[in-house]
């Protein structure tokens, strides 16, 4: 049995992906008539948009590359650690409260610059 | 299989998109509470349209708008008055005093069991402009900065705080928003999720004909019992906080609100207290509503505005000058900052204070006439609250965020048809 699991769990993944392709398939085909134009916009309570709905903004990658590299970096260390952690013991518990401690400064900072807010 | 899905959805709560009109907005709320029905924030997710109360020939179009939103099938259910013509010609109509949720969930399993048709889009299938084949590369304009894509002109710029010039999206909100009271038309200019310019571009709903205006409404004419009044203001305030906890995404609460607003009786005060602290606990005031700021202060000082003027810290109340509130000891209950919070809590104290008048009260008249202290503010001889708070709209909510826009914007607590009333009743 142990030795067909993973056989298993990638016929499961197989038949998934096959079902959602039929599904979509089957929507597709039964989506009633196309929409009309009134039908098609965007709802904001009842009067037509006056602007096209593409908007350029700010995808601000700086800020989001220093958030993800403190989240990413205090995964990359957990991992090792929850593995030494209970031979390890308390010293263990300490450096870690050490590490994050320190990676929460760059959270800090990337709070002050304002990269949590969209404008 | 298809039967069977259709009978699986035919037993599903039918979502609802109700449309409130003149004099519907309490009726309206009163469904939240009702089995079997939704409703919901958005067209998109309903299949029954559901329009309360009377609608202007000025806003037909706007209901056409939201019933050709709905997804198919659809069906649409017209509650109360129908004069001023039918913006749906195919809604089934149900008359005023009668509740609607029957004819709603018959209209859902009708339609989700295939034994009803889809009602048919009312506008017509036109373009905002001709854009098939124009430009270029057949996009509709000269081009995707600035020409006219597929028929609308690309957003407006502006500056933004890293010295680019980016997109600011004019947005034209309601009179249908399901954030806002209805009637209410606003023109926002947002950037990013700042509101960065607003203008109040309508603001009215259809009067009803012959409706019961408000006590308050009858107190500007006659005198009336305080009780009464009392008891009206109490449930005016918890309406209005079933509303707002329901926009801050409390809908437990926002139950408690209402079932205690539609039996709210004198010397209920203790009920409201408790609600009030439940309020409280639930962190609204913490984490929901934007803070408390100097402008947004003295905006409101002078503007009579109840509650909200109240919260400032300001003794600005009609019931001050009347005899009979005199002999029964009142005195207004103030806050200090006059932030949102403050407001929520002016209204919950009011409530409660309101009830406990009420229990003392008696057979006592007000002595006034011509100027009433209104659950929303001074109300005189064609002047509301409403009229003075639009003003204010604009000042108060730009360099807001999203979120911080409407809860402010909730805690004016517009209500149009005060504002009908009023002029209606000194026409």
């Amino acid at each position: 049995m142990t030795d067909l699991g993973p056989l298993a769990i990638a016929s499961a993944v197989m038949v998934a992906a096959l079902l959602a392709v039929l599904g979509s398939w089957l929507s597709s085909a039964r989506r009633p008539a196309s929409r009309t134009a009134p039908e098609r916009v965007p709802f904001t309570g009842g009067r037509p948009p006056s602007v096209h709905a593409w908007s350029r903004y700010h995808a601000r990658y700086y800020p989001m590359a220093l958030l993800f590299l403190a989240f990413d970096m205090e995964m990359v260390f957990m991992y090792p650690w929850a593995v030494v952690f209970v031979s390890e013991g308390i010293v263990a518990m300490v450096e870690m409260g050490m590490f994050i401690a320190i990676l929460l400064l760059g959270v800090l900072y990337a709070w002050r610059e304002r990269a949590f807010t969209w404008t | 299989m298809s039967s069977l899905v259709r009978r699986l959805a035919a037993m599903s709560d039918a979502r609802v998109f109700a449309i409130a009109g003149g004099g519907g907005r309490w009726g309206v709320q009163d469904l939240r509470l009702a089995d079997g029905i939704e409703l919901v924030a958005s067209p998109r997710a309903a299949s029954v349209l559901l329009v309360a109360g009377a609608i202007g020939s000025r806003q037909h179009e706007a209901v056409r708008r939201v019933h050709d939103a709905l997804p198919h099938p659809r069906a649409t259910i017209r509650w109360g008055e129908a004069n001023g013509g039918q913006p749906v010609p195919d809604a089934e109509l149900v008359p005023a005093g009668s509740d609607p949720v029957p004819a709603i969930r018959a209209a859902h399993r009708a339609l989700m069991l295939g034994a009803r048709t889809s009602e048919a889009a009312l506008l017509p299938d036109e373009e905002p402009a001709a854009w098939r084949g124009v430009g270029p590369y057949g996009q509709g304009g000269s081009g995707m900065t600035g020409g006219t894509p597929y028929g609308r002109p690309m957003a407006e710029l502006g500056p933004d705080r890293d010295g680019l010039r980016l997109d600011v999206l004019p947005t034209r909100l309601g009179p249908f928003f399901a954030a806002m009271v209805h009637g209410l038309e606003l023109d926002l200019r947002v950037a990013g999720d700042v509101v960065v310019g607003a203008e109040v571009a309508a603001a009215a709903v259809a009067p009803t004909a012959g409706g019961a205006a408000s006590p308050f409404v009858r107190a500007l004419i006659e005198p009336m019992p305080i009780a009464d009044l009392e008891v009206a203001r109490a449930r005016d305030h918890l309406r209005w906080t079933a509303e707002a906890l329901r926009l801050h995404g409390l809908e437990a609460l926002s139950r408690r609100a209402l079932l205690l607003a539609r039996t709210a009786a004198p010397g209920q005060g203790p009920a409201v207290r408790a609600l009030g602290a439940a309020v409280a606990r639930a962190g609204v005031f913490r984490w929901a509503v934007p803070p408390a700021d100097e402008r947004r202060r003295d905006l409101l000082a002078h503007a009579s505005l109840g509650p909200s003027t109240r919260a400032c810290g300001f003794p600005v109340d009609e019931r001050l000058a009347d005899p009979a509130y005199q002999g029964l000891g009142f005195s207004p209950i103030l806050g200090v900052d006059g932030g949102v919070a403050a407001v929520w809590r002016a209204r919950l104290d009011e409530a409660a204070m309101s009830l406990d008048l009420a229990a003392r009260a008696g057979g006592a008249t007000t002595a006034v006439t011509g100027s009433v202290e209104g659950p929303r503010g001074r109300l005189s001889t064609g002047d509301a609250p409403a009229g003075r708070a639009l003003g204010l709209v604009p000042a108060l909510i730009e360099g807001l965020e999203w979120g911080d826009a409407l809860s402010t914007l909730a805690s004016l607590d517009i209500d149009l048809d005060e504002m009908a009333s009023v002029q209606l009743a000194f026409a």
